[in-house]
């Protein structure tokens, strides 16, 4: 068994909680720009262009709008980035073993990341420009629509390691002789559109379709909270692709493995970026309801039906 | 329980939805747009008027820069109008170059346009590739008359640019390869779900609503509204090489792709129809200086629609009176009429629906209002702007 | 009319394997086509002053300073700034004295110097410039006082 523990004040500043995952995320946000890019024939940004961009945004001067409320406004951009960090401890972060690991932290993981979704919308609410207001009517309406998909296709690789507990769900899928990913199609599909969806990556886009909600929830931020949020994000991007990876992919036994299987997932997704047009917000939820937590139920259904059987 | 405020979501004069800068006010109920309004004149600059006061030989090209994308037809509406009060008439050679050059111009337009839409739509992909493709063409028009915009072609009697063997074979290259894309963005729009979902269906203008509000171009094409001046009026090089009409009975935005990348393909026909059967000859006739006096009016069919000049020479250098009227302007009020009872999504490809050019648009328009009596001559409006000016400064 | 998913893939996944569209332009640069319309080019030695060019230019890029009309001394003063190159100049001159140029068109530049640009015999310009330094100079010290 090659999965380490680290110990806890590293794992909180360093590995996998702090700077490991600032790095990463912006890493993987380059890896996406470009791939994205290169798929429309552009050139694309050069690797430290993120890094620049957080620096340029940490630099610059922060706004606090006219009518909206200042404490909120500062706290909520290192909430949301403390929610997703934090939840990033209960996973098995370049392979090694999750820092801390409970009974049904599953559970806690998850919501902690949806944490900064509603920390995104909370913030477009607190302004009162109107693109924000929409962006985070769009932002919290988007969340409901997939949260419920992508928690069911969570869950079926969770019921079939009888354990809620992802230290131990990472075990039995490396243990599997086939990925969970070939034997539960549906739920993976879920899962990966359900991520898109998270990330708010094209097509579902529409919180902050630019052309037109500006920004969406974000418009009036800038500078440190603005720098903020996006690296929420990027550190989101990194353990959503995680996350799947651990529980469709066959498991993450060590740093290669993160490497190899996160980045698959992220040259998939951005694929799949490139081929839709946005979708309306409606037909988003549409999609999700309509189609999205019933595939994810009847994947749940068979599930059950071949463990009574 | 109704609330008495209303949710107006303002878009413009700064949006990153526009390119240029115009101001729409939505009222929004939830995602439902409810009301819609325009406001236009950001950009006004007063050419009109600077017009009097140059030569008509400088004026062709002050009339190429009230668009940049569509700058030779403007050129060309000014040029022919001079030429008929002057009765002379361009060398045949010159008006199948004039042609040639507005149907590569058309291509370019048209292809920027489904760009734009498609970023709209938040379909940068296609946005990307159409643009790439867009290349094609400027190249080909950098080669032909040395600029990539403003092309500066026309002259008064004639064109400068001659199309020689390679840069024929040149075009018809680029031509064929253009045919080939246009091709594939034809059928990515009509059949790309996703696209589809966001284009089938919106925006929808019936024919008669088109007629009421005096639709023009594509627009109104997509309508059902057979109207074209290269078709109904045909001037330069299309008397010769006749231009199918292309229209669509569907109204909505997917049938204003359709109608706009079929006419791609009518450009590529006459383009090389005209390369074909290029006339032998001069590419200039002589033109006097002084024009003499008298007024009239041409129209051209502009890749937005319908195109109008009206010139008024008193028998000098410099002309007494022009009148642009934009095809853009003819579109406004269909677009504030369909956007009622759409999502506030749509908005954005709505509005990029009539493929607007708001530089194009912002001259001074006649309001009649219902309860207003009054009228003004040029002379009276002349003098109150007079008047206003002292006023003021 | 069928509908389908992503039909933009194949254009997507063969961009992989293409170099980009991008034109990366001060490392790499296309030739300009020879049609191209650059900085304006004028032969002296052609002109005969009828300030046709001048009268035409839409956008005041021209000035044609006359030192002497009998012995066709002239100096061009070209704004490049001004300039739309529309090549009505080239157009109008009947002794095909003036041309635009299709080698140099990086005509950018960080200061207003580079935009004026005096074509014509070198005593010629020589001559031109230092009256003009002459007569600022009278400007300047009458200003002072």
């Amino acid at each position: 068994m090659n999965n380490w523990s680290v110990p806890p004040l590293i794992a909180l500043f360093l590995f996998p909680g702090g700077l490991f995952l600032f790095l990463w995320g912006l890493f993987y946000e380059w890896v996406d720009r470009k791939l994205v890019a290169r798929l429309q024939n552009r050139v694309g940004p050069r690797w430290y262009q993120p890094l620049a961009d957080l620096v340029k945004l940490l630099a610059k001067e922060e706004i606090v709008p006219e009518g909206s409320d200042p404490t909120l406004f500062y706290l909520l951009p290192v909430l949301a980035l403390a929610c997703a960090m934090t939840s990033a401890l209960y996973l098995p972060m370049a392979g090694f073993m999750p820092a801390y690991s409970f009974r049904g932290d599953l559970i806690v993981a998850l919501y902690l990341l949806s944490m900064l979704t509603i920390g995104l919308g909370v913030a477009g609410a607190n302004t009162p420009n109107r693109f924000s207001l929409i962006g985070a009517t769009r932002t919290l309406t988007q969340l409901f629509s997939y949260e419920a998909p992508f928690l069911l296709a969570l869950l079926g690789p969770a019921i079939v390691a009888g354990s809620w507990r992802i230290s131990e769900i990472n075990f039995y899928t490396q243990q599997q002789p086939l990925w969970i990913m070939v034997t539960q199609p549906i739920g993976f599909l879920v899962a990966l559109v359900g991520l898109m969806g998270k990330l708010e990556l094209p097509p579902f886009d529409a919180p902050e379709a630019e052309t037109e909600i500006v920004a969406g929830a974000l418009t009036e931020y800038s500078g440190r909270g603005y720098a903020l949020f996006r690296l929420g994000k990027n550190v989101e991007l990194v353990i959503a692709l995680t996350l799947v990876a651990t529980f469709y992919l066959g498991g993450l036994a060590n740093p290669l493995q993160f490497l190899v299987k996160t980045l698959g997932l992220l040259v998939f997704l951005a694929v799949l970026q490139t081929l839709f047009a946005r979708l309306r917000i409606d037909q988003t939820v549409g999609l999700w309801w309509r189609i999205g937590a019933l595939l994810a139920i009847a994947q749940l259904l068979i599930l059950f039906v071949i463990n009574l059987v | 329980m109704t609330s008495e405020r209303k949710f107006i979501v303002p878009i413009g004069p700064q949006h990153p939805a526009l390119k240029e800068p115009g101001h729409f006010e939505f009222t929004v109920d939830g995602e439902i747009v409810t009301d819609a309004s325009v406001r236009l004149g950001y950009v006004h600059r007063g050419i009109e008027k600077g017009a009097e006061e140059r030569s008509y030989i400088q004026d062709l090209y002050l009339f190429e820069r009230i668009c940049g994308i569509c700058s030779h037809v403007h050129a060309t509406a000014f040029a022919l109008g001079v030429e008929r009060l002057a009765g002379v008439e361009a060398p045949l050679r010159a008006q199948a170059i004039r042609s040639l050059v507005a149907e590569m111009e058309r291509i370019h337009s048209h292809m920027l346009w489904l760009g734009v839409a498609a970023h709209e739509g938040g379909f940068d992909t296609l946005f990307m590739y159409s643009w790439r493709d867009r290349e094609i063409v400027m190249d080909l028009l950098e080669a032909f008359t040395g600029n990539r915009v403003n092309y500066s072609v026309n002259l008064l009697g004639g064109v400068k640019c001659d199309v020689n063997e390679s840069l024929r074979d040149q075009i018809l290259r680029g031509m064929d390869q253009l045919e080939k894309r246009i091709q594939h963005y034809l059928n990515v729009v009509t059949t790309d779900r996703t696209f589809l979902a966001r284009t089938e269906g919106v925006g929808r203008m019936t024919r008669e609503q088109a007629d009421l509000f005096g639709a023009v171009g594509p627009t109104a094409r997509a309508s059902g509204v057979p109207r074209d001046v290269r078709v109904d009026a045909p001037y330069a090089y299309y008397s010769t090489v006749p231009v199918r009409l292309i229209t669509d009975e569907r109204g909505d935005l997917l049938a204003r792709f359709v109608v706009r990348i079929n006419e791609l393909f009518e450009a590529i026909r006459v383009i090389r129809e005209i390369l074909d059967h290029l006339p032998e000859g001069e590419l200039t006739a002589r033109m006097p200086r002084r024009i003499p006096a008298g007024e009239t009016i041409s129209r051209v069919e502009a890749p937005r629609g319908e195109l109008f000049y009206f010139v008024k020479s008193n028998g000098g250098e410099k002309p007494e009176r022009v009148k642009v009227r934009t095809p853009s302007l003819c579109n406004w009020g269909s677009v504030m009429q369909v956007a009622v009872g759409h999502k506030l999504a749509d908005m954005p490809m709505i509005l990029a629906g009539i493929d607007p050019c708001f530089s194009c648009n912002d001259r001074m328009v006649q309001l009649k209002r219902k309860d207003s009596q009054q009228w003004m001559s040029w002379e009276d409006l002349r003098q109150y702007g007079i008047e206003y000016y002292k006023k003021v400064l | 009319m069928r509908k389908r998913l992503g039909t933009m893939v194949s254009d997507v996944l063969r961009s992989v394997f293409k170099k980009p569209a991008t034109q990366l332009y001060p490392f790499e640069r296309k030739p300009a086509p020879v049609a191209f319309r650059g900085k304006l080019i004028w032969e002296p030695e052609k002109c005969a002053g009828c300030m046709l060019c001048v009268k035409d230019c839409p956008a005041n890029a021209i000035e044609l300073i006359v030192l002497d009309k009998v012995n066709k001394r002239f100096v061009m003063r070209y704004h490049a700034d001004r300039c739309i190159y529309c090549a009505q100049c080239v157009v109008s001159c009947r002794f095909k004295c003036l041309d635009l140029s299709d080698e140099e068109w990086e005509l950018a530049s960080t200061g207003k110097e580079p935009f004026t640009v005096y074509y014509g015999k070198e005593e010629d310009i020589a001559f031109l410039l230092e009256k003009m330094a002459r007569d600022n100079a009278g400007e300047n010290a009458s200003c002072e006082e």
